[in-house]
């Protein structure tokens, strides 16, 4: 070989080299662990995205929703955030505020901003601005073990908080519990919010006071304490978590408990020979139900954010999100998904079919302080420490001094 | 003699007698982890609940070594404990020796200081210590996620009981062999390498057991140093089994502890008896 | 004998340089935290002077709290002493199985204080956990007690916790301590008539005081700022009933959103402890033995 030659082929080799090393990028992106499909499934996602995107490397961290917060904060802090990361929706007013969230809405394309469901891209939204999409949705249900029920003489489920407590009332007359309500743990308050908000009520008004104590909330809190004190729920209400009220349902020794699509898909796998059925939660005055969204975000800090947006907008692709909302038993989020078969199963269509009248927790700031002022108010009222009137009425000053209202 | 015999043995009835309350209390929460961990998954939660099962489920101990990569934690575990035990002992022996040796005027000062580092929990120090691990450069990244963050972050921790037990031993130590040696023309350091160690081998060893079981069971610092899931140890992958899962698998959590537990239990055992020796003005003799 | 001013001081550099190292960027930085308003995801924002302290003794639920904090160290320390005393008095006895009663006292101490507490949890769980099926097997309970739901009974097991797993560790000094113990006083005791109880009270009690004394420090400083066994059985509730300072923090710093807060708390905590031990030491002045 020529000097000539040898330089044209090294020169050439090296500007090979150098496109593929141009394009050798690693994106990291955090993701909540929700069972155990979880991981699993993003790093199926992750190969299939390196596999067609040669150069990019996507590395998955999985983190428990206990210390998701904790990890992101000592993160950002230390400037070694991950590129992508599902957050719970309400923390994106405070991750705006600090500037830490790259807004999307440059980056989508009008096909892709048209792929969404109205409602969960809306949730995504600051100030008009699209921080976080939509990428698990679900929404609450009651869901009722058929044998009771039927016993008790409401077939399909009780359809309204009076229809509750009379078949929690028959149902106890067979040794078992009635109608299970969480005490403890992460959404405590929600629990309560479900009676709340189908009797007419608010959490906070137009203006972002709150109103929980109004006559509704009381109403609501009124109900609760009456089931508890006749010995229509599970005993020892503030010592169970959401997990264990939904252990006792499938052990078949509750009739009754609100919780989410997720649940269906555990009976499914752990106890497939429980009867059950879905209805929408108890009406007071009116249906209500309570939809939450968790969002996938991308830094601001990212230096690969090209990368990342691909990335995001692999996930969100047909195949990828039905495999991942049908995997953990969630809802749609996309219209595209939605009108996959994979969600022709009753408790899913049951489930959407509840979004119409579904709330969604306010993206306010002091929102984690106002829960947890509610769910100690509630724990109060369900120990018999307080009576529902002033426990709402204290709680509703505290939190407006909180929000500064 | 029969009748010494005799009185021993009512002794330790006796003894036993007295101590079973708090026998009783300790063995709970082992039998609990022992009787979750070999029961099939069906019957964990079954109603109503029964002490024994119906079988073996050996497998749990399966399933939970590859769900949480139990081998790879396992050495992760020792190593770092390892590590920060032979660090943090090695430079606390010439602290304790300064200590029980010398009379010098940061005495007190250094004594204080130790004392305060205790005070600050690490649930305090995490976030402080994230971002200084971060602000470090090491390999092509920095210090978080490497074993050396954290390996120098329990050295620091643990360097005041290490100061403080070593120091206690090596007071009871007489001076009269180390004088001897240095009347015969040894030199002062290799006194110290000849006699003194030696001597002081018992106290070392247990500081070091202590050092070891401290790193071992840690859990605040390195949860947040700590990303991947190769790097972790097993303290933390059976609290990520149950920390704000939306369903925990308790024969699986059980197992895991048992068997992150165990090593450490017959550690302990082999070395009861060094432990109160070294303790004591006995070792000297 | 030469004795170089330097050597204690180069003996003792590596150790403080690291520790000082390690533990001065955190603590500076908690002091700067608490002096500036933080937000939920840690960026420091302006400077708010004394602000946060402010807030947090305005706070009633920091006022019960720090109350609570006195309670749960106070009766753990003291029914750890309480135990650890005489399990050491027999432990130091010679009699058959000696070795495995020690083993025993010090198993606690092998598994992780956050593992611990995870095991009481599921061990008191009302449905599923085997001391309520023990309880009812005994037939001393008929129905499973709720042991978790109410602070009034939660509280209290969970200072029984706390002892449990500080047992060993004040054990093994007070062990150590009697064991350096000689006999041959309790003969000349003995021979004087006096009985088990006086001897208890004039000779061992007074050679144990020092151990007594650095135990109660070492203790009071873990056990005031132990955090898993609240978090893990109960998270500081229901209804805040069972925080402490240190649970309060957490909460507040990674639950709550109020960093700022939450490092103020922990000066708070620092300076408490500071007070404690330098009114202790100064307490007991006079038998430190160099």
């Amino acid at each position: 070989m020529t000097r000539t030659h040898t330089k044209i082929l090294l020169s050439l080799g090296t500007a090979l080299l150098g496109m593929s090393t141009a394009h050798a990028e690693t994106v990291r992106i955090a993701v909540a662990h929700y069972s155990d499909q979880t991981l699993p499934y993003f790093e199926k996602m992750a190969k299939e995205f390196s596999k067609a995107n040669p150069g990019i490397t996507i590395k998955v961290e999985e983190v428990n929703w206990d210390s998701l917060q904790q990890k992101l904060q000592t993160d950002i802090v230390g400037g070694t955030n991950p590129d992508l990361s599902i957050v719970a929706t309400r923390w994106l007013l405070d991750l705006v505020k600090d500037d830490v969230v790259e807004p999307l809405d440059a980056r989508m394309t009008p096909s892709f901003k048209d792929k969404f469901i109205g409602a969960f891209i809306n949730s995504g939204k600051v100030a008009s601005k699209t921080y976080g999409l939509p990428i698990s949705a679900s929404a609450r249900g009651l869901y009722y073990n058929k044998a009771m029920l039927e016993k008790a003489g409401y077939s399909n489920g009780p359809k309204t908080w009076d229809e509750v407590i009379a078949a929690s009332k028959k149902i106890k007359a067979t040794g078992a519990y009635g109608f299970g309500i969480q005490g403890k743990e992460i959404e405590t308050e929600i629990y309560w919010f479900y009676s709340l908000w189908t009797n007419g009520g608010e959490v906070v008004d137009a203006n972002g006071k709150a109103v929980f104590d109004s006559a509704a909330g009381i109403k609501a809190a009124n109900i609760y304490k009456s089931l508890i004190d006749q010995g229509l729920t599970q005993p020892g209400v503030t010592s169970n978590s959401r997990e264990d009220v939904q252990n006792l349902f499938k052990q078949g020794r509750l009739g009754m408990v609100i919780t989410a699509p997720f649940l269906a898909k555990q009976i499914q796998k752990e106890k497939p020979g429980l009867q059950y059925g879905v209805t929408a939660i108890p009406q007071g005055s009116n249906a209500a139900t309570f939809a939450t969204t968790d969002s996938l975000i991308l830094f601001k800090n990212s230096k690969v954010k090209t990368a990342a947006w691909q990335f995001s907008e692999f996930l969100f692709s047909k195949a990828a999100r039905v495999a991942f909302t049908s995997g953990e038993g969630f809802l749609p989020t996309t219209k595209e998904e939605a009108a996959d078969p994979a969600f022709n199963d009753a408790v899913t269509q049951s489930f959407i079919s509840y979004l119409p009248t579904a709330k969604f927790a306010p993206v306010i700031a002091g929102w984690e302080d106002l829960s947890k002022i509610v769910a100690n108010a509630m724990q109060a009222v369900y120990l018999g420490k307080s009576k529902p009137e002033d426990a709402l009425k204290a709680a509703a000053l505290q939190a407006n001094k909180m929000l500064k209202k | 003699m029969p009748s010494k015999n005799k009185s021993k043995l009512k002794r330790s009835i006796l003894c036993w007698l007295a101590l079973s309350p708090l026998v009783i209390v300790i063995l709970l929460p082992f039998a609990v982890m022992l009787l979750t961990a070999i029961k099939p998954a069906d019957e964990v939660l079954s109603y109503p609940p029964r002490w024994l099962p119906s079988r073996i489920a050996w497998e749990n101990f399966f399933v939970m070594w590859e769900e949480t990569q139990f081998g790879t934690a396992l050495k992760n575990s020792i190593v770092i404990s390892t590590l920060s035990t032979v660090l943090a002992v090695g430079i606390s022996i010439p602290a304790a020796y300064a200590m029980a040796r010398f009379r010098f005027a940061g005495q007190a000062g250094y004594r204080r200081f130790l004392l305060v580092t205790q005070m600050l929990s690490p649930i305090l120090l995490v976030l402080g210590l994230f971002r200084l691990a971060a602000a470090i450069p090491y390999g092509d990244g920095n210090l978080v996620d490497t074993h050396i963050g954290v390996i120098a972050t329990y050295t620091a921790l643990n360097t005041a009981f290490a100061v403080w037990m070593l120091q206690s031993y090596f007071a009871t130590i007489p001076h009269d062999m180390e004088e001897a040696a240095w009347l015969e023309g040894c030199s002062k350091p290799r006194a110290v390498l000849k006699v003194f160690l030696p001597l002081a081998m018992p106290a070392m060893v247990v500081t070091g057991i202590f050092t070891f079981i401290n790193a071992w069971n840690e859990f605040a610092v390195i949860y947040t140093l700590i990303r991947s899931a190769e790097n972790k140890t097993v303290t933390v992958q059976i609290v990520d089994l149950v920390a704000g899962r939306y369903t925990v698998n308790w024969h699986h959590v059980m197992a895991a502890a048992l068997l992150a537990t165990l090593p450490v239990a017959v550690l302990f055992s082999w070395l009861q008896k060094y432990l109160v020796k070294g303790l004591s003005l006995g070792a000297v003799k | 004998m030469s004795k170089r001013p330097l050597a204690p001081w180069l003996l003792i550099l590596p150790s403080f340089a690291l520790a000082l190292f390690i533990v001065s960027y955190p603590f500076f930085n908690i002091v700067w935290q608490s002096v500036h308003e933080v937000s939920r995801f840690g960026q420091v924002r302006d400077f708010s002077g004394v602000a946060n302290f402010a807030t947090i003794f305005a706070d009633p639920v920091f006022m019960t709290t720090l109350w609570r904090t006195l309670v749960w160290t106070v009766c753990v320390v003291g029914g750890t002493v309480l135990v650890a005393v005489p399990a050491s008095l027999i432990l130091v006895q010679d009699f058959y199985g000696r070795g495995l009663a020690r083993t025993i006292t010090m198993l606690p101490w092998s598994i992780s204080l956050t593992m611990t507490a995870i095991i009481w949890r599921w061990a008191f769980n009302d449905e599923f956990g085997l001391i309520n099926l023990g309880l009812q097997q005994l037939g001393i309970i008929n129905q499973p007690l709720h042991w978790l739901a109410d602070p009034a009974l939660a509280f209290p097991l969970e200072i029984m916790i706390g002892i449990l797993v500080s047992v060993p560790f004040t054990v093994t000094i007070f062990l150590g301590g009697l064991s350096s113990v000689p006999t041959d006083i309790y003969e000349a005791a003995r021979m004087e008539g006096a009985n088990a109880w006086q001897q208890f009270r004039k000779l061992t009690l007074p050679l144990l005081r020092p151990f007594i004394n650095i135990a109660i420090v070492l203790n009071v400083i873990y056990v005031f700022n132990s955090f898993p066994i609240i978090w893990v059985m109960t998270q500081g509730g229901p209804d805040n009933g069972t925080h402490i300072l240190v649970t309060y923090l957490y909460e507040l710093a990674f639950r709550l959103g109020r960093p700022g807060e939450a490092a103020a708390v922990s000066l708070v905590m620092l300076l408490m402890l500071l007070a404690f031990t330098g009114l202790y030491m100064r307490m007991q002045r006079g038998e430190h033995a160099e």
